[in-house]
């Protein structure tokens, strides 16, 4: 047989592998990882490869920790943040880890971002009437690796006014699997409804 | 004219042949270009076919799809492999090219994988590198030289450096220097390609550690080029040489960015860049590459001197003025002498293709070296404070003198054409 052929085989099999691979890991994720819900508010852009998406701004996208322990973590380093639920059923990070834990299979890699701030307009007792914008310490900013809700081209920029509305009334969250450290975005529900149904049905 | 005793029978023959050829090459070209063309259209097609049902299909038949394009490519590759011909391998080449990326961003847009876009340029680089061997494809080449461009910036932009560029180039190069020693004129396809490219990618890939020295690394980069394009092919000029061309354009344009003060203002070791858009081993990796395109250049220009022409002069010269340039603003902070020596360097270089172009009759170097002189004189023109009677009255005489001179040189060579006649 032709030595280019045997070649091009070799070439052929990986070049299959490489997206045979993506689809298994994401399928393991997606059949036996623990479902998590987070509070997210979309935004409509674009992707030059991969096309309209709705970017989803996760509410809680920081590790729930103090502002000393923030300090001691290195920005840009990978960690993994543990994943808990409040009691509405809606998950966050409660406690960051340089180690990958052992005993349960809740958590994310990721990396860390520095703080995590938001400002707030805070009254002034000294001066009623007036307000401050005040810096208050949410936790450690880590990357989020489910922000992204790939839709129709003409139904992104519908579905993201819907769920605009939806996040408004905190009626919007992101369904995700999560399993030992990866996570795969199952579906977005606004308005008790998946984001897909929704848009299909226009404004 | 073979009757008449104009031709022999042997130069007719050889005549034909050679026309023969000709309308072949041509014929070939346009096969391929069709060939090329109509890949494009059907995988398109095949793409918003899907498109049209995507929403509608479940998340499984939508992975499968994604391969169907990789399939249909792989299938095609190995015809053409088995096969041969250039407008098959460039057109398989070409859709296997497109159907890697697109099978992967489909993947990745099925099951909302997050976007890592240098990730994604690196993994399709490499996995379309080994078609341009195998097929073997420019189109397929051309592409994985856009992939590695784009990727040098995407990486540059997550990573903070792309100096695994350099590794990726390597394929590259050793496809452009086998497709030049065997394929003459599919080999001017991939200089042109790499050489366009290399500059763009030497860019972004500098770290910036250390202000200004981009000047020398152009520099050396340019000039280097035109030097391997004099020695490669000496005899010709224009698209037909892309290395000499590229380095005589390129060193026009950073001639006159030169003549601008501000590109000579903080640069230099006392302007170390610290901050956290710079890597710290920025300050030794920058002088390397730069020494070593330097070195490059010297070598050649050792080789390039001993043949006496304009381009050798320009191009061996230039890095020594630019580093002159260079030493002067970190050193001394002086950046008046620098647009005084690079605008006379300018003038000097038009005044030169001017001389050149009247001498060998040569209407296109005569227009070059006009060109650079207007560029330079209308620029400080609107750089001065010089009134508006005063600028008018030097835009009649430049006009003026570039229609005389074109009018003289028409002549000239008419009147040698009939004297030859």
């Amino acid at each position: 047989m032709n030595w280019r052929l045997i070649l091009f085989g070799l070439l052929a099999a990986a070049q299959i592998a490489v997206p045979w691979r993506m689809i298994q890991q994401s399928e393991h994720v997606l059949q036996d990882g623990e479902l998590f819900r987070f509070k997210t508010e979309p935004i409509d852009p674009a992707d030059p490869f991969q096309g309209r998406y709705v970017w989803l701004r996760i509410e809680e996208d920081y590790v729930h920790l103090t502002e000393p322990e923030t300090d001691a973590i290195d920005y840009n380093v990978t960690g993994y943040a543990i994943l808990d639920t409040d009691p509405q059923g809606f998950a966050y990070f409660s406690t960051w880890s340089t180690e990958r834990p052992t005993d349960h299979a809740n958590y994310l890699k990721t990396k860390a971002r520095g703080q995590a701030v938001r400002w707030e307009d805070r009254p002034q007792f000294t001066n009623p009437g007036t307000h401050k914008r005040t810096r208050v310490h949410q936790g450690l900013q880590i990357d989020i690796p489910f922000t992204r809700f790939y839709m129709e081209e003409s139904k992104a920029p519908r579905a993201e006014v819907r769920a605009r509305q939806a996040a408004r009334e905190q009626d919007c969250w992101v369904e995700v699997r999560i399993l030992n450290g990866a996570a795969v975005i199952e579906d977005v529900i606004a308005e008790g409804q998946s984001l897909r149904d929704l848009a299909r049905q226009g404004l | 004219m073979e009757d008449e005793g104009i031709l022999s029978a042997e130069s007719r023959s050889r005549l034909e042949g050679y026309y023969a050829n000709q309308v072949a090459a041509s014929t070939r070209w346009a096969t391929v270009a069709f060939a090329v063309l109509g890949v494009l259209l059907i995988g398109g097609g095949i793409i918003l076919l899907f498109a049209h049902n995507w929403e509608n299909l479940s998340r499984s038949a939508r992975a499968v799809l994604s391969f169907c394009p990789l399939v249909i490519s792989i299938g095609l590759s190995s015809f053409a492999i088995r096969r041969g011909g250039t407008s098959l391998c460039e057109s398989a080449g070409l859709f296997h090219s497109l159907a890697i990326g697109a099978c992967i961003a489909l993947i990745g847009q099925t099951y909302h994988l997050p976007s890592n876009t240098p990730g994604f340029l690196l993994v399709w680089a490499l996995l379309i590198m080994p078609l341009i061997f195998l097929l073997p494809s420019t189109g397929a080449y051309l592409f994985y030289l856009a992939l590695i461009c784009g990727w040098s910036g995407a990486a540059q932009e997550e990573y903070g450096q792309a100096l695994g560029f350099w590794l990726l180039l390597i394929p590259a190069i050793i496809h452009a220097v086998r497709r030049v020693a065997t394929h003459a004129r599919d080999g001017l396809l991939s200089l042109w390609g790499l050489i366009l490219m290399l500059p763009i990618a030497l860019g972004i890939v500098l770290e910036r550690t250390v202000p200004g020295l981009w000047i020398l690394a152009y520099a050396s980069l340019l000039s280097l080029s035109g030097l391997l394009g004099l020695r490669l092919a000496p005899a010709e000029s224009g698209w037909r040489n892309p290395l000499l061309t590229v380095g005589l354009s390129g060193i026009t344009v950073l001639t006159y960015l030169f003549t601008w003060q501000h590109v000579w203002d903080d640069i230099g070791w006392r302007y170390i860049s610290y901050d956290g858009g710079h890597q710290a081993w920025g300050i030794w990796i920058d002088p390397a590459l730069t020494a070593g395109l330097a070195t490059a250049w010297a070598l050649a220009a050792v080789k390039g001197l001993r043949h006496a022409s304009l381009p050798s002069i320009i191009l061996c010269s230039f890095p020594l003025f630019a580093g002159a340039g260079f030493c002067v603003a970190t050193y001394s902070g002086s950046v008046l002498i620098n647009t005084l020596l690079f605008n006379a360097y300018m003038l000097a270089l038009g005044l030169a293709y001017l001389v050149q172009g009247c001498r060998s009759t040569q209407l296109r170097q005569v227009n070059y070296g006009m060109a650079v002189l207007g560029l330079l004189l209308i620029t400080r023109f609107f750089d001065s404070d010089f009134g508006f009677l005063a600028r008018g009255l030097a835009f009649i005489a430049m006009g003026s003198g570039f229609l005389a001179t074109n009018l003289i040189m028409a002549r000239k060579k008419q009147q040698l054409e009939d004297r030859q006649q």
